[in-house]
């Protein structure tokens, strides 16, 4: 806050200024306050009115936690998030980034490399739930239901696009000229690509990693609808508790709470990227 | 170590015709200057060169092989780029050994190379720092290194100097001249600073519009240019045009206040070509200001000053001559004179132009 606007401004509307930050605070950090103290509560202190402050108005107990993290098909499902989450976005990076390279670089005779890139977009724009029957179809026909490579081909149509777009936009601002004393040097297209393109684009590689991960991390609907046991995702997982066990809201929150925290620890990594790799395309880097 | 031949080299975008029937062979070790203005295809050629640009007519031969339709890599020249174009994520080292590390030279041998270019460059100190932290100069000279140091066939410049600072750009010029001369490597250098092309080129190529408008030596585009474009590009103030009518003995007129006087071969070239209208220019600096008042009428240019601007050593006159015209005189004296001041100025014959006003071709 030691910026001239804000020495400048008046009190009241510092004060303005501080309740709606306050206000944004609470808005976000409730519902992690809220899973955070009712996954240390016993079922019967759930349903209690008034018991908010843990040790003064209930008894804390990691029972929750401890089944929870004894369940085996809990510690599956993490595994499987996990395991699809990296896959997906493994794959989406090895072969989005060179096609994205492409596009940001070659002109193709036939199709121009801008109408492929809305293409490619169009696939982002779509309600995903509208393929969720031909993906079911497909999948069962391939006898990929309930497994992760069946998830990750899945997650990887959808990302693929993404990635493409962002990393086009991204290749687009690494300078020509380096690119070319590249190759005046010796360097073969590829070369170029691998030696320059990608280490300078290694902010927004980061952020779509992350963004990609993030994405089959969080994924719901087509988790629930393809896999049942063996590949069942973490938010599979929670959907599915809630229907065998009646609302448990100590193990939702736990569940919760163990499906938050991958990408937020991983957040605090890429952080640094991240407000520039958001940016892209506003400011030249 | 080549000689370059570049035989009805074209390039097209389109219907856009950026160079034309480019025809140019250099000796060994020659250093050839592109200049014109931005716009006359001097980068796209020197780009065809590198392999760069694809070339739509025409042939480029370096050391006796055609390269039209190779890749960079085959042809082995190396390039400076106008903005320097480093690599932004390795560091000195890493840029200089980057070619070298791509054609798999053995460890040793790539750190000797390096240090020895970057001793030749006196960046031996910054062998460990990043572009970003570089001067300006500084950056020059890695990419400069970067150049030298796999010891290509060919060099290449666009604009190397542009981006630094006046009195650095004196310097370097003569760096890379002298580097250039110990090498003894074929070196073409793009720039639109005519001032740059004369103190450096043995050779210097003239375009304007995609055409070569003369080929020739510092000395032969500066005493005769072949066209009115080259004169006035050459030279700094340009040379002075004057639409004049020339009589069959040889005497010049525009206006009332110019009477010049062609030397004794030259009334029968223009007799003989018919020309009677026609641009005729001379250079600011062969104007001289006449100290006897009663020289005559003939070979003077009269005038009044109107803006005097002091150079140190010599000083510039924009000088009205009368029906509007006006024209630049470089003399040598450096204060004295005031705007307003009336001048008979003089030149000697041998140094009149005499461009076809029809064709802008020199005459004389």
């Amino acid at each position: 806050m030691d910026n001239l606007l804000w020495r400048s401004s008046k009190w009241a509307s510092k004060l303005v200024a501080m309740l709606i930050a306050c206000l944004a605070l609470c808005w976000v950090a409730i519902p992690f306050l809220w899973a955070i103290g009712n996954s240390i509560k016993s079922r019967s202190a759930i349903f209690e009115r008034g018991a908010i402050i843990p040790f003064l108005q209930f008894t804390p107990t990691l029972d929750a936690w401890k089944e929870v993290l004894n369940d085996p098909q809990a510690i599956n499902c993490l595994f499987s998030s996990a395991l699809v989450g990296v896959g997906t976005t493994a794959f989406v990076l090895l072969i989005g980034t060179p096609a994205a390279y492409s596009l940001a670089r070659f002109e193709f005779r036939r199709v121009k490399s801008k109408d492929i890139t809305l293409w490619f977009l169009s696939q982002r724009v779509m309600p995903p739930v509208v393929v969720l029957s031909p993906f079911y179809i497909l999948l069962a026909e391939f006898g990929l239901i309930d497994t992760w490579i069946g998830l990750i081909l899945l997650y990887s149509t959808f990302n693929l696009a993404f990635c493409v777009v962002i990393m086009r936009d991204i290749f687009r601002d690494v300078s020509k000229d380096v690119e070319e004393a590249a190759r005046m040097e010796g360097a073969s297209l590829w070369q170029v690509f691998w030696m320059i393109a990608l280490p300078l684009s290694l902010d927004g590689l980061i952020v779509t990693a992350f963004i990609v991960f993030a994405f089959c991390w969080n994924e719901a609907l087509f988790a629930s609808a393809v896999t049942s046991q063996h590949a069942a995702t973490m938010p599979a997982f929670i959907l599915a508790s809630r229907s065998t066990r009646g609302v448990d809201f100590n193990f939702a929150a736990v569940n919760t709470l163990l499906a938050i925290a991958p990408p937020v620890l991983m957040s605090f990594f890429v952080q640094r990227y991240l407000a520039r790799g958001l940016s892209f395309g506003a400011v030249k880097g | 170590m080549a000689i370059v031949e570049l035989s009805h080299v074209a390039k097209r975008y389109g219907d856009v015709v950026a160079v034309r029937d480019f025809n140019l062979t250099t000796r060994d070790g020659e250093f050839v200057v592109l200049v014109g203005p931005s716009g006359c295809g001097k980068t796209t050629t020197m780009r065809m060169i590198a392999g760069l640009e694809t070339v739509t007519e025409g042939e480029i031969r370096i050391g006796g092989k055609n390269v039209v339709g190779m890749i960079p890599r085959e042809r082995d020249v190396a390039m400076v780029f106008q903005n320097y174009a480093l690599f932004p994520h390795l560091n000195v080292f890493g840029n200089l050994s980057f070619g070298l590390r791509l054609r798999k030279f053995p460890k040793e041998r790539v750190a000797e190379t390096v240090r020895s270019a970057a001793r030749t460059l006196e960046i031996e100190h910054l062998l460990e720092r990043k572009p970003k932290e570089l001067s300006g100069g500084e950056r020059q000279r890695v990419a400069l290194g970067r150049a030298i140091v796999r010891e290509p066939k060919v060099f290449l410049m666009d604009e190397p100097l542009s981006n630094i600072d006046a009195k650095l750009r004196v310097d370097m010029r003569a760096e890379i001249i002298k580097l250039q001369r110990r090498l003894g490597v074929t070196t073409f250098y793009v720039t639109h600073d005519q001032v740059e092309a004369l103190s450096m080129g043995d050779r210097i190529v003239v375009m304007s519009h995609g055409l070569v408008q003369q080929v020739g030596t510092p000395k032969e585009l500066y005493n005769s240019p072949i066209n009115r474009y080259v004169a006035g590009f050459i030279g700094s103030p340009s040379m002075n045009f004057l639409r004049a009518h020339i009589n069959a003995d040889g005497t010049v007129f525009s206006g009332d206040n110019v009477c010049l006087v062609l030397p004794e071969k030259h009334p029968a070239l223009v007799t003989r070509n018919g020309i009677q209208e026609a641009w005729v220019g001379v250079r600011p600096e062969h104007l001289v200001i006449e100290r006897n008042p009663d020289r005559g009428t003939r070979n003077v240019i009269r005038g009044t000053v109107e803006v005097v601007e002091p150079q140190g050593a010599t000083t510039i006159l924009q000088i009205n001559i009368g029906q509007e015209k006006k024209i630049i005189a470089q003399i040598n004296e450096q204060w004295g004179r005031e705007p307003g001041e009336k001048l008979t100025l003089t030149v000697s014959s041998e140094l009149i132009h005499v461009f076809d006003s029809k064709t802008d071709q020199t005459c004389i």
